[in-house]
């Protein structure tokens, strides 16, 4: 199976501040890949990098043999779709229109019923057909997560970019947008993958293929998530001891956090 | 087709026939306009058969419709027009609802342009009867000048865009200022004149030139909606994820609605308050889709503006008061209201 997407050298910095170093990987199709890592260490910078919202000082993104910053921005949004943490608004519309504007990258002007048709299907894939016609900002910040994640989803994308997708979503929620993404990525019909920015390792150990650990710019690792989690690399990374353990369940391993590493030097930072 | 694509459908013939609604409205207070005035009182029948030549009432009646009321109802309802778009687009492409034509520092570029003109009688281009709405004209082009340049800058945003204009604002009414301190009554009281906003000056030629520009441009607008749609709703990284180039739509956003705005006040002086309510209340009544949003606050904004300038015609006849006064006098409590009061009817 081909690679979806190619990531070569890809460093970017801001004015006084190195967020990348020369980061490379590749995702294969039908994949949900996780990055993990702490706070800063450049997970949003880097999905922002593969959808052309930052300019990477270096490196190549390939998606499908295609490159990304070679492309109209149009058709970066018929390729990729991202999610940001969140979207705040001064000028709210409505449920259907907001996930409608998914299929803007394929409308010239006038809605076809194959879109409206696609903004249908979506909504009651993600059970918010009831909310179609209110307004986003009368929404919890839950629904309205999901409501981003419909738009990305009305897209039609070969790749997902979630920044923290369930970051506001209850429990019950969080394993459904989930498993719907692993549905929507599992779909042999067409070549789709997600990259996930992600804060819950028990959630990117359950559901991930593959997992991306950030550390300081760089990728300390990057495999299945029983090779990347391990006692050692949660503690050089995230600062805290763990025990894990390998489980037959759904999720491969279970992850138990015993306390932070070394309290002086944290509280230090 | 499933229940939620068919009432969105639904949903939109019912915006289509609101806006219709407003339409023949705004064409009976047309109508209405036409008729009133200090000469003569005309009912709306009359107006009608003469205006659309079934019946040609007397020649004196046909003059005064079509030679003297007829120019300031089409430049009311083409300032309208203009300036309400112009201020939807403002606030789409700088996601801000604060914007209006006069914000940016344009109408402080014509205000200056005129002043220029009237106190030193410094005119860049003497078109005779026309050297101040021409100077007023190409005063406010610099400031879109200047909004093009700095649309170049990789790192300007749009609060950059709202800070300039305020910049814009204070250094040209600081220049006004210093003139008007050296000025002679007579050029303060033209000055003065000139800043209430009015729609008597302008005659049927260049009513024309001017609805001809801004109908040249309406179009032009309305093929960005989707993209203001995307910017407006969720800001750069959004309309980026869309397809959307947001530097791009920006500048070219700004430059069109900036070339509206100047070409109206030039010629009528300073009329504010419409750019920004006509959006505003359109908003609350057809929603923020700015396919819908453009035409709504184009008619809006017609509505609006014949409305406050037949208001300031009749009610101390045959005193006129100019428009732009009469505008925030009356436009500024009913907006107030519409915003406080509760949103249960708003979708």
């Amino acid at each position: 199976m081909s690679a979806l997407l190619n990531v070569e050298g890809l460093s970017f910095e801001w004015p006084n501040r190195e967020v990348l170093k020369d980061i490379s990987f590749t995702i294969d199709q039908h994949q949900i890949v996780s990055v993990l890592g702490v706070n800063g260490a450049g997970k949003s910078t880097l999905l922002k990098c593969l959808n052309r919202i930052l300019k990477p000082r270096q490196g190549m993104v390939h998606l499908l043999s295609k490159n990304i910053h070679e492309m109209p921005l149009i058709d970066v949004a018929r390729h990729l779709a991202y999610v940001p943490q969140s979207v705040g608004t001064n000028f709210p519309m409505n449920v259907f229109d907001v996930v409608l504007l998914g299929r803007r990258p394929y409308i010239s002007w006038v809605i076809g019923p194959g879109d409206r048709e696609k903004v249908s299907k979506t909504l009651h894939y993600l059970d918010l057909q009831d909310f179609a016609f209110r307004r986003y900002d009368q929404l919890s910040g839950g629904e309205r997560q999901r409501v981003i994640l419909a738009k990305a989803l009305a897209q039609d994308p070969h790749l997902f970019l979630l920044d923290e997708p369930t970051s506001d979503l209850d429990l019950k929620n969080q394993i459904m947008v989930m498993e719907k993404m692993k549905t929507l990525v599992s779909n042999k019909g067409a070549p789709c993958s997600a990259l996930i920015a992600i804060h819950d390792i028990d959630m990117a150990a359950r559901f991930s293929d593959k997992i991306i650990l950030l550390h300081e710019g760089e990728i300390k690792a990057y495999g299945s998530p029983i090779e990347v989690l391990t006692p050692q690399h949660i503690a050089e990374v995230f600062g805290v001891e763990a025990e894990v353990q390998s489980t037959d369940t759904d999720s491969p391993i279970r992850i138990r956090i015993n306390g932070a590493i070394n309290k002086e030097n944290l509280e230090e930072e | 087709m499933d229940s939620i694509s068919k009432q969105h459908q639904e949903n939109g013939y019912l915006q289509l026939l609101i806006m219709a609604g407003m339409c023949v409205v705004t064409g009976i207070v047309c109508l209405f306009a036409l008729g009133q005035g200090s000469s003569s009182n005309l009912d709306m029948m009359t107006t009608a058969k003469i205006l659309f030549n079934i019946e040609s009432g007397t020649s004196l009646q046909s003059d005064i419709v079509w030679k003297l009321r007829l120019p300031r109802v089409l430049m009311a309802i083409i300032g309208g027009v203009g300036l309400a778009t112009a201020g939807a687009l403002m606030q789409g492409c700088l996601g801000n609802p604060l914007v209006s034509p006069l914000t940016l520092g344009v109408a402080s570029g014509a205000a200056l342009g005129a002043a220029l003109a009237i106190v030193y009688g410094f005119t860049i281009v003497t078109f005779g009867a026309f050297a101040i709405a021409a100077n007023a004209f190409l005063f406010s082009l610099v400031v879109v000048f200047i909004i093009i340049q700095l649309g170049r800058y990789r790192s300007i945003n749009s609060e950059s865009y709202i800070l300039v204009g305020i910049a814009i604002t204070f250094i040209a009414g600081a220049i006004v200022s210093t003139m008007q301190y050296f000025a002679t009554d007579a050029q303060l009281s033209q000055l003065a004149h000139w800043s209430f906003g009015s729609l008597s000056r302008p005659d049927m030629v260049v009513v024309l030139a001017i609805g001809t520009t801004v109908l040249c441009l309406l179009p032009t607008a309305m093929r960005w909606s989707w993209d203001l749609n995307a910017l407006s709703m969720g800001g750069d990284d959004f309309a980026i994820s869309t397809g959307v180039n947001p530097s791009l739509v920006r500048r070219n956003i700004l430059v069109l609605s900036a070339l509206m705005t100047s070409v109206i006040i030039a010629f009528t002086g300073m009329i504010g308050f419409v750019g920004l309510a006509a959006p505003h209340m359109s908003r609350l009544i057809i929603g923020n889709d700015y396919r819908k949003l453009l035409p709504c606050s184009a008619i809006f904004g017609a509505f609006l503006m014949v409305t406050a300038d037949t208001i300031g015609r009749t009610l101390f006849a045959p005193i006129v008061i100019p428009v732009g006064i009469m505008l925030a006098i009356v436009g500024g409590p009913v907006f107030m209201y519409l915003l406080i009061k509760p949103k249960a009817v708003n979708h």
